[in-house]
């Protein structure tokens, strides 16, 4: 972050590359409507890199396939604006979105055995999207894959140019994965828990390639996982998402500095963190992720929330802004580029009626342990 | 190391794994060198961490040590019992001690079972194997099992066979019938399949018939006495007395009525001209091919199969009879077969009743000790539960044996992080609870050191560093742990990634490098490590490590024999 900060350029008034308006996402269920995304709206600038955070059903991923227009045509209806770089992706037709699939947004998914075509060789899948979009010929898409292969660290890429998926490892298949959608050079990458199949090692490998090919082509990425830790070193921004919406949305930095969700609090307690001792007791998150066709009124984290009050269960917070967030911290951050100049520290944005750290916060959990509806280790014991 | 040695091992441990080797075949005649040498050692109520990364061998170090498969060689010891040399059905007695939670609970379970079912499953098998297993119930099983064996081992060839005669004994049946009728110049439809198939090979299709027969009484026999024996395997009250009185009855009644088939020989030709009969003959005849197909499923709808083949059984007699009588016969017998079936499947679900009630308060017990609520989760399928709710049945399963020790395989590699500290709590909890001795394999070193007294880290088949986790953790004394320790992402946006030393991939255990396995990789090779395996030894109290020259503590002495052939190479 400190690079693109550095240059200036990414922050400093180009006009968003994604534009995501009031995105609304509903699957229309035998048991009702199941609102999957709903009402979310952030924007991303070239060059930018985002990390979208939350547990299994958050609407992470439905968000992500939203945007690109991936979901299924019948019983799902999607409604608000997604606006890249000036073209409504909305009002997209098929023959459009294919232009835009490749060259202008591309996608790497979670399971690169899946995302593979079993019986077609990998120079060949590798090539497709140059035949398609840029006309290349056979022998010229096979001498462009061969490069591409190259480039994302694939060891003998002219054996491997002629070999099946299957042929390969876990780590060496998403790097296909991730080739393939690199093929056209997209201007935004959006990568669906690229690396929760994988080893660590091979993990820190495969964001260590997405962020030199993204800082290498200028180009913007979304990387989707449910492991703050992931995000941590390698995003500019981070949102947060419960139940189809942002809960909380801030400048990486600012975000594990001045956490103000609760339920971005306890993700980051329930990591297990190496400098923590052996059998360090691991803070966890009570409860269940909400049934997401009968969400409770109110704020939907609160029945898992240590802070949550009466008020939260009658009324959900509105996503509001952080008065005044970075100075305060500015003396801590002393070895870094000052935050000032760090633009997107000012957007901090959190759904909250008690946010984290503050003596209202510390107050409600108190409240909340004498009730009885939280134990001494912040876990809900009685969500009622 | 990734090397050899025993320098860390403890005299007093309750498992202990001395030199395991385990090698698959390959394809060209290779071999994938999948465990070679690895000596691990578990103190009661202790957890040792094993870590890796994918194809390191640590899942099959876990497996070899339940025996599933075997090692290729080396020891296994449970409370000083030897696990290696003890044949299937001791190891069967032994496996309630020692239990096992997969990385992926939901297809680690079965979809189509409740859970109160699956929970109480090892109590029905195992338990009642060791405690009341009588000299009787053993008989049972044994013939059970060959019988399933002989069903089973029975596949390619010999069902195939089976099918084919089964077959041509239709045909022949069918075309028996028309040629009795060739008379007339009409071609029914029931000549049509034995017209094409048939008639241009008269000759074969008997010699087909008279094996088809052979089979299809065999099997017939194998039939009947089948689902009695399975039945009396899983539920233990029928099994004794009941079930082998099931057995006697239905092989008599059986060898009785196949007797008495072929004393009515004579009859045949009678019995073949009424074409209704031979037509119904037929169709219960297909009933047992279909069977044939599929024997696995004899177990499941065994009660059925019991019926029917009776049925031919009796249909077969019948056709040796007179007009009237028949006809009697026929009604009796049909009175008969729906009495004894709807005994039969009263029977198989009032035990299965008993047993489930009998199970029941321990299936709670453990439900609720891995915290699911029972009167929620007892008739619910695993799929209708989350990844995380499903791992803890997993665990349940795993618990209700009273296990001393449990090996987890990545049980929480594939769920998100909050789910994880749930079940990684869990585990720590009962460990305390219960006084469990744990093997906890995975790749994040960070979920290990949560939860170890002692890790192991394992590296191609080697051992490379075997330590108490917070020494580990602050100092890494092996290269390859601290390649490790650098891949955990760090939830701290200021932390240094670090990231950029881990290059590489695992190098193929089909041909694994000489000397120390993790020399392609390692920062710090030399000459050595190419030509020499390091040996595990002890760097600082509590600490072992398989490197020439460890991050820590003085480098290895050189050993004479080998200092005198680099020279003599050189």
């Amino acid at each position: 972050m400190s690079e693109t900060a550095a240059q200036g350029s990414p922050w400093a008034g180009d006009p968003p590359l994604l534009e995501v308006g009031d995105l609304r996402t509903t699957f229309h269920t035998p048991v009702g409507p199941l609102a999957a995304v709903d009402g979310v709206e952030w924007s991303l600038r070239p060059g930018a890199r985002l990390g979208v955070v939350g547990e299994s059903g958050s609407g992470k991923s439905v968000m992500s396939r939203s945007i690109m227009r991936l979901l299924p045509k019948s019983r799902v209806t999607s409604t608000g604006t997604v606006n890249f770089d000036g073209v409504d992706m909305m009002s997209l037709g098929r023959r459009e979105l294919l232009e835009m699939w490749g060259p202008q947004l591309s996608m790497v998914f979670q399971d690169p055995l899946g995302s593979l075509n079993p019986v077609m060789k990998i120079g060949k899948q590798v090539g497709e999207g140059l035949r398609v979009h840029r006309d290349l010929s056979a022998r010229a898409a096979r001498s462009a894959a061969l490069e591409l292969l190259e480039e994302v660290g694939i060891p003998e890429p002219h054996r491997r140019i002629d070999e099946y998926p299957h042929q390969l490892s876990g780590g060496m298949r998403q790097r296909i994965v991730i080739a393939i959608a690199l093929a056209c050079s997209p201007r935004l990458l959006i990568a669906d828990e690229p690396t929760t199949a994988l080893d660590v090692t091979v993990q820190a490998q495969i964001l260590d390639l997405l962020e030199a090919e993204r800082a290498e082509r200028d180009m913007s990425l979304v990387l989707i996982t449910h492991d703050l830790g992931i995000v941590a070193g390698r995003t500019d921004e981070i949102i947060v998402m419960y139940a189809g919406r942002i809960v909380e949305r801030a400048s990486t930095r600012t975000l594990f500095r001045d956490m103000k969700m609760p339920y971005t609090e306890a993700l980051f307690r329930s990591i297990p963190k190496v400098t923590d001792d052996s059998h360090a007791r691991l803070e966890i998150i009570g409860g269940q992720p909400p049934q997401m066709t009968d969400l409770p009124s109110g704020c939907k984290f609160a029945p898992r929330c240590k802070y949550a009050q009466d008020l939260c269960y009658a009324e959900e917070p509105a996503l509001i802004e952080v008065p005044t967030a970075v100075p305060a911290r500015s003396s801590i951050t002393d070895s870094i580029d000052d935050v000032e100049s760090d633009p997107a520290a000012g957007v901090h944005l959190y759904r909250c009626f008690y946010p984290v750290g503050t003596p209202e916060a510390a107050e409600a959990f108190e409240r909340n342990i004498a009730s009885g509806r939280v134990s001494e280790a912040g876990v809900v014991i009685n969500p009622t | 190391m990734a090397g050899s040695g025993n320098a860390h091992l403890r005299p007093e441990a309750l498992l202990s794994a001395r030199d395991l080797v385990v090698e698959f075949p390959a394809a060209g005649g290779r071999t994938v060198h999948a465990v070679s040498g690895v000596s691990l050692d578990l103190e009661e109520g202790e957890t040792l961490g094993l870590v890796g990364e994918s194809g390191c061998g640590k899942s099959t170090t876990g497996r070899a040590i339940l025996q599933l498969p075997r090692p290729t060689s080396g020891t296994v010891q449970l409370d000083g019992q030897e696990l290696t040399e003890l044949d299937e059905d001791a190891i069967r007695d032994v496996r309630p001690r020692l239990q096992m939670i997969y990385q992926d609970p939901i297809s680690s379970l079965n979809p189509r079972r409740r859970v109160r079912d699956i929970i109480a499953e090892p109590l029905f098998i195992a338990l009642e194997n060791v405690s009341r297993r009588t000299a009787m119930a053993v008989w049972q099983d044994r013939i059970g099992e060959l019988l399933q064996n002989m069903l089973r081992r029975a596949s390619g060839v010999m069902r195939i066979v089976g099918l084919l005669a089964s077959v041509a004994f239709v045909l022949w049946i069918l075309s028996e019938t028309v040629e009795e009728r060739a008379a007339e110049p009409w071609l029914g439809w029931t000549q049509v399949p034995a017209a094409v198939i048939g008639f241009p090979s008269l000759a074969l299709l008997l010699l087909a018939a008279a094996i088809a027969l052979l089979l299809g009484l065999t099997w017939v026999l194998l039939a009947v006495m089948l689902p009695f024996s399975l039945m009396s395997r899983q539920f233990g009250e029928v099994s004794s007395a009941v079930g082998l009185a099931g057995v006697v009855v239905t092989t008599g009644a059986s060898a009785f009525l196949l007797w008495r088939t072929w004393s009515s020989f004579g009859g045949w030709a009678q019995w073949l001209n009424s074409g209704g009969l031979s037509l119904l003959t037929a169709v219960l005849a297909v009933w047992l091919v279909l069977s044939m197909v599929k024997p696995e499923r004899a177990g499941a709808s065994g009660v059925a199969t019991t019926l029917s083949a009776m049925v031919v059984l009796q249909v077969f007699y019948v056709a040796g009879l007179d007009g009237g009588i028949k006809l009697a016969v026929l009604v009796a017998s049909a009175v008969i077969d729906t009495l004894l079936f709807r005994w039969v499947l009263r029977c198989y679900r009032a035990n299965r009743d008993a047993e489930r009630e009998r199970a029941e308060p321990r299936v709670r017990e453990v439900l609720e000790y891995v915290g699911i609520n029972p009167d929620d989760a007892l008739d619910r399928r695993p799929w209708e539960f989350s990844g995380g709710q499903a791992q803890r049945l997993s665990i349940a399963r795993a618990l209700v044996s009273v296990p001393q020790v449990i090996i987890c395989d990545e049980p929480v590699s594939s769920l998100d992080v909050s789910v994880q500290a749930q079940i990684l709590n869990l585990l720590e909890d009962l460990k305390n609870l219960m006084g469990l001795t744990l093997v906890f394999i995975a790749h994040d070193l960070a979920v290990v050191k949560n939860v170890s007294d002692r890790v192991a880290v394992m590296y191609l088949g080697k051992l490379c560093e075997v330590s108490e986790p917070d020494a580990m953790f602050a100092q890494p004394a092996h290269p390859y742990t601290e390649l490790l320790l650098a891949a955990i992402p760090q939830p701290d946006p200021e932390a240094e990634l670090g990231t950029e030393r881990i290059g590489g991939e695992l190098p193929s255990p089909m041909d694994p490098p000489s000397g120390c396995r993790f020399r392609t990789r390692c920062p710090l090779a030399a000459e050595r490590c190419a030509a020499e395996e390091p040996e595990m030894r002890e760097i600082a109290p509590g600490r072992f490590v398989a490197c020439h020259t460890p991050l820590i503590g003085e480098p290895a002495p050189a050993r004479v024999d080998l200092a005198t052939n680099a020279e003599g190479a050189s």
